[in-house]
């Protein structure tokens, strides 16, 4: 007995020498529920945390251990991701990559030393939870004893902030509508960017340019939000805060694909520390924070008895968020300018070469210095607004020092301390393109999906030296799970630290990390919708140790791959007086199974179907190689019809097989070929959603086969649509088109 | 009709329920200000606001299910007009019109601040030229006044300094200069002075900006030569002049194109320092 206690005391001794002093255990209980919340006026399903959106906020100071245990009652499997920490790689919270989901009904517990200080955050890595609920500030704090410790910066009052947007669309739906280029979004922004905006703004001819280029009308985002949220709050207040004080703001944006500009009605915003790493103080009049990014920033209260608006407006300006710092009156801050989205149409159609590339007109763009965004509105006097002439001379003035306004890029990042990697290290060197097809909403990095590739192999020990080009129309925040890369910004030996980079279309950034955390880790673009899309990669080290949260390894990575590449489903049907018009379709990124009929209403009409089943090829999309079936039944005494090629054909009953081809023409309009087994040939042109007015949509098809179609849809509401059309097989028609 | 009677009742009659009225002041001047303030105020069916400009009072009613005060004077914070729940943004009453500058409810003291630094910002850019004591620093000068007024979009103002710069090139005494420079002054001067008539003679932006481009090379090769004590950046956009790309000259670093003004502010980049 006595022998049993002795031993006993051994044990913890060594137990808390290994520890070392002060490293204590910190542990949170969190358990994940189903919730109703109403953030836009309707009911809807989200995800809570111990009850509550945004998850709560974790606190721990370097040194400690942190100790996490999740409880899952939810219906399905959940994860939790450490966005931005140092932790051995199971504890990563990857399903499929680094553990198996958390079942439902299950607990687990994640455990890890805390090794760093700094704002980060946390989210489900599981499907589009993030999206409905799932992510919360974690904050690592600077141990004061810490010789980086930074007085006036580290000492201040702190406030965690995390952003995110709400949608009422279930986030499932949103991503297949978004694959759909379904634009009902589009309508509720008022960005549809129809030929009839086009002429009122003058710009008939640049829209028509776009056409021609084959693309697609652009926006800076691509979901339409309900309402935008400050720590789950649109407006909320903190009125502790005097004139005078200080305050740290440690911000994450937990958008799912939301960039925010972040702006303060009480002055400048000094930039104190990015992505958990400290940075040079910069003062700056407004920064974007690219999703999933981190700053820490530091604000002053000017004046007593008021109170000041601290400004999240997203990228696309439709909506905002505020938070109010101190007691009293509100000051607010002037709203962002709409964005003029034909400005922004003129200068793609300048840049996109006509086989869909990019040509960024030699000018070597990087780290955000040249922001898109600023063609689409204007920052000085003179904006083509004729009524600027009358101004008087003061108001020159403010718009004079709106031209002087500071915006933060990563060239004005410094890191504090040299972050050079060792020199004599063998240095790996990777080169990738971030690709992508609007039309079709594929994201990809060289054309290819993760489902497309295998992972890429890292040594430990090697320097990792990665350059990223943006040949995508859209900007992507690349995250690297597990380390720290650094930035090569010009600030040579103090380039900052990061883990997400923020690379604007036609960018071109390096960024390099020592490969020091032996695992398995993704490298993906944290917009929520590219990720699930498939623009996502691995790095996995050589030999690494097994990981005991993921026995089969192999069958997990084929599991992560289907999970961005899943099959959508869209179908509609207009039910038409002269028949039912419609089709159904199951795309992925590179296969396209659709089927459309068209079924009249008695024998005279007919009735008939064509089914492809196609592969897109190439980057763009624009060639689709497929076989199909068509059925058709019509009775028509046996007449026969003749196409331009003289081929005969009874439209009465036919079966026959085919192999075609559909080719995406400028002005989007899809030219398809197709041989059947009866030895006809046909051709045909078609397009079906040429946007005439906000809501207004034009289709037209005419073919060999002497068969032609016209007619106009108005879009009611996302399911559902008034339409015309005259066909000449079963003449006018009114009806209503439904959707899904 | 009868469906739509009877909703178009049931509406009017909820709307009775949740109204509230309450009256609340706000900062204005004049009739001007009553037509923004309401504007911004109202909301179909859910919000009514009633302003006079003697009172300062307004009579705001609301749905109070469907909005509340602090919204509907955050609207109109935002349109330019302080109350006691909101002081509208520097920028926005600024912006109002000279009769709608009505004496604000809050302090100014960040006001005057800003000012002052714009004040402090000029001065030194003044002191920076005229430290340079090159026979041609007016010449220069007055070409920035042009490049800055072509940024700002405004014609007329460019017009005005390129009027300036023609007098300041006319006035330059040649024998002064030193050698090199004044070579480079014989062979630029005639086509100095036809690009800055041509501006000179027009208000029209697009007009001034192709002639711009050619006077920016010939100012080029001459600052080049003249060795100035602040480093000139010499920028370029390669989507000015329809794609042909065009240069011009800054003293500061950062991009502000005056090709193409606000439309695309921040096109280009630094080609050579001329230090």
């Amino acid at each position: 007995m006595t022998n049993y206690k002795y031993c006993l005391a051994v044990f913890i001794l060594i137990l808390s020498n290994f520890f070392g002093h002060g490293q204590n255990v910190v542990r949170y209980d969190l358990t994940v529920t189903d919730t109703i919340v109403n953030f836009s006026g309707k009911e809807k399903r989200a995800i809570a945390v111990n009850g509550q959106i945004p998850m709560p906020t974790l606190t721990f100071t370097e040194g400690d251990i942190a100790e996490i245990v999740v409880h899952n009652r939810l219906k399905e499997g959940t994860s939790l991701h450490w966005h931005g920490v140092y932790l051995p790689n199971k504890e990563d919270g990857v399903p499929f990559l680094t553990q198996m989901p958390i079942a439902p009904n299950t607990t687990h517990t994640y455990r890890f030393p805390i090794i760093q200080n700094g704002t980060h955050w946390y989210h489900s890595h599981s499907g589009l939870q993030e999206q409905i609920g799932m992510y919360g500030s974690l904050i690592l704090k600077k141990k004061e004893t810490d010789p980086t410790f930074r007085e006036g910066i580290d000492d201040l009052p702190t406030v965690p902030v995390i952003l995110s947007e709400w949608t009422d669309i279930k986030p499932e739906n949103v991503h297949r509508m978004l694959h759909n280029a379904n634009d009902w979004g589009g309508i509720k922004k008022g960005t549809v960017q129809s030929y009839s905006e086009a002429i009122k703004a003058g710009h008939f001819k640049t829209k028509l340019e776009n056409e021609w280029k084959r693309m697609l009308a652009m926006d800076v985002s691509d979901v339409y939000y309900d309402k935008f949220l400050i720590n789950g709050k649109n407006e909320s207040q903190l009125s502790q805060f005097k004139a005078g004080d200080k305050v740290r703001l440690r911000i994450a944006n937990g958008g799912a694909s939301s960039y925010f500009w972040l702006s303060y009605a009480g002055g400048k915003i000094t930039v104190v520390a990015n992505d958990g790493n400290d940075v040079e103080p910069v003062e700056v009049d407004r920064l974007i924070i690219g999703v999933s990014e981190t700053y820490d920033v530091v604000v002053n209260i000017p004046q007593e008895d008021t109170a000041y608006e601290f400004l999240a407006t997203p990228e696309d300006r439709t909506k905002s968020a505020s938070i109010y710092l101190g007691n009293g009156t509100i000051q607010l801050k002037s709203r962002m300018p709409k964005l003029k989205y034909f400005e922004g149409m003129k200068m793609m159609n300048g840049m996109m070469n006509m086989d869909g590339s990019m040509d960024d007109m030699g000018m070597d763009m990087s780290l955000q210095k040249m922001d898109m965004n600023t063609v689409m509105y204007p920052e000085v006097t003179g904006s083509g607004d004729k009524k600027m002439d009358h101004k008087m001379d003061h108001e020159n003035h403010t718009m004079e020092a709106n031209a002087e306004l500071v915006t933060l890029n990563y060239g004005m990042l410094k890191a504090p301390h040299p972050t050079t990697l060792p020199k004599d290290a063998p240095v790996k060197e990777l080169r990738f393109e971030l690709t992508g097809n609007m039309n079709r909403y594929v994201w990809s990095m060289d054309n290819k999906v993760l489902s497309e590739t295998d992972k890429i192999l890292i040594k430990k020990g090697e320097n990792v030296r990665i350059t990223l080009y943006n040949g995508s129309m859209m900007r992507h925040p690349m995250h690297l799970h597990g380390h720290d890369f650094r930035v090569l910004n010009g600030q040579e030996e103090y380039a900052p630290l990061k883990n997400v980079l923020d690379i604007m279309p036609m960018e071109t950034d390096t960024i390099e990390f020592q490969a020091n955390a032996e695992g398995d880790w993704f490298f993906h673009c944290h917009i929520l919708y590219h990720m699930m899309a498939g623009m996502n990669r691995v790095f996995s080290y050589e030999e690494q140790a097994p990981n005991p949260y993921l026995p089969n390894k192999e069958w997990a990575y084929k599991k992560l791959q289907k999970e961005s590449n899943k099959f959508h489903f869209m179908a509609e049907n207009d039910f038409a007086s002269n028949g039912n018009d419609g089709r159904a379709m199951l795309q992925n990124t590179r296969w396209s199974i659709g089927t459309e009929w068209r079924l009249g209403y008695h024998d005279d009409h007919g009735y008939e179907s064509e089914t492809h089943i196609g592969r897109y090829i190439g980057k763009n999309q624009w060639f689709m190689p497929f076989v199909g079936f068509d059925w058709r039944y019509r009775k028509s005494e046996g007449s026969v019809e003749k196409n331009i090629f003289g081929q005969g054909n009874t439209k009465d009953t036919r079966a026959v097989a085919s192999l075609g081809a559909e080719y995406t023409l400028p002005l989007l309009v899809t030219l398809q070929g197709e041989v059947f087994t009866d030895g006809n040939i046909r051709f045909q042109l078609m397009r079906e959603d040429i946007p005439v007015s906000p809501r207004l949509r034009w289709a037209f098809m005419v073919n060999t086969d002497k068969e032609y179609m016209t007619g106009f849809k108005y879009i009611v509401t996302r399911n559902l649509g008034i339409s015309t059309h005259y066909d000449s097989d079963m003449g006018l028609g009114f009806g209503a088109t439904l959707n899904y | 009709m009868a469906i739509s009677v009877l909703l178009s009742f049931a509406e009017g009659n909820a709307q009775t329920k949740n109204f509230r009225s309450e009256s609340v002041k706000i900062y204005g001047n004049c009739a001007m200000c009553e037509k923004t303030i309401e504007k911004a105020g109202n909301l179909n069916k859910k919000a009514t606001v009633d302003w006079d400009k003697n009172t300062k009072m307004a009579i705001i009613s609301y749905d109070s299910l469907a909005t509340s005060k602090g919204e509907i004077l955050k609207r109109i914070a935002l349109a330019g007009y302080d109350s006691d729940l909101f002081f509208a943004p520097d920028d926005t009453y600024a912006n109002l019109p000279e009769c709608c500058q009505y004496e604000r409810a809050k302090k100014k003291a960040h006001n005057m601040e800003s000012h002052d630094m714009q004040m402090a910002k000029d001065h030194s850019h003044h002191i920076a030229m005229t430290q340079d004591k090159n026979a041609l620093s007016s010449v220069f000068e007055d070409y920035f006044s042009v490049k800055d007024a072509l940024v700002g979009t405004d014609g007329s103002l460019a017009s005005n300094k390129a009027e300036k710069l023609l007098k300041s090139v006319s006035e330059v005494e040649m024998d002064k200069l030193p050698m090199d420079v004044h070579m480079v002054w014989m062979k630029v001067l005639k086509d100095l002075k036809v690009d800055i008539g041509n501006i000179v003679a027009t208000k029209e932006v697009g007009d001034q900006r192709v002639y711009f481009k050619s006077l920016s090379k010939n100012m080029f090769e001459l600052i080049k030569v003249s060795k100035l004590e602040t480093p000139v950046y010499y920028q370029f956009c390669p989507m000015a002049d329809g794609g042909n790309g065009a240069n011009w000259l800054s003293l500061e670093e950062g991009i502000k194109n005056p090709y193409y003004g606000s439309q695309m502010l921040s096109c280009g980049k630094t080609v050579e320092t001329i230090k």
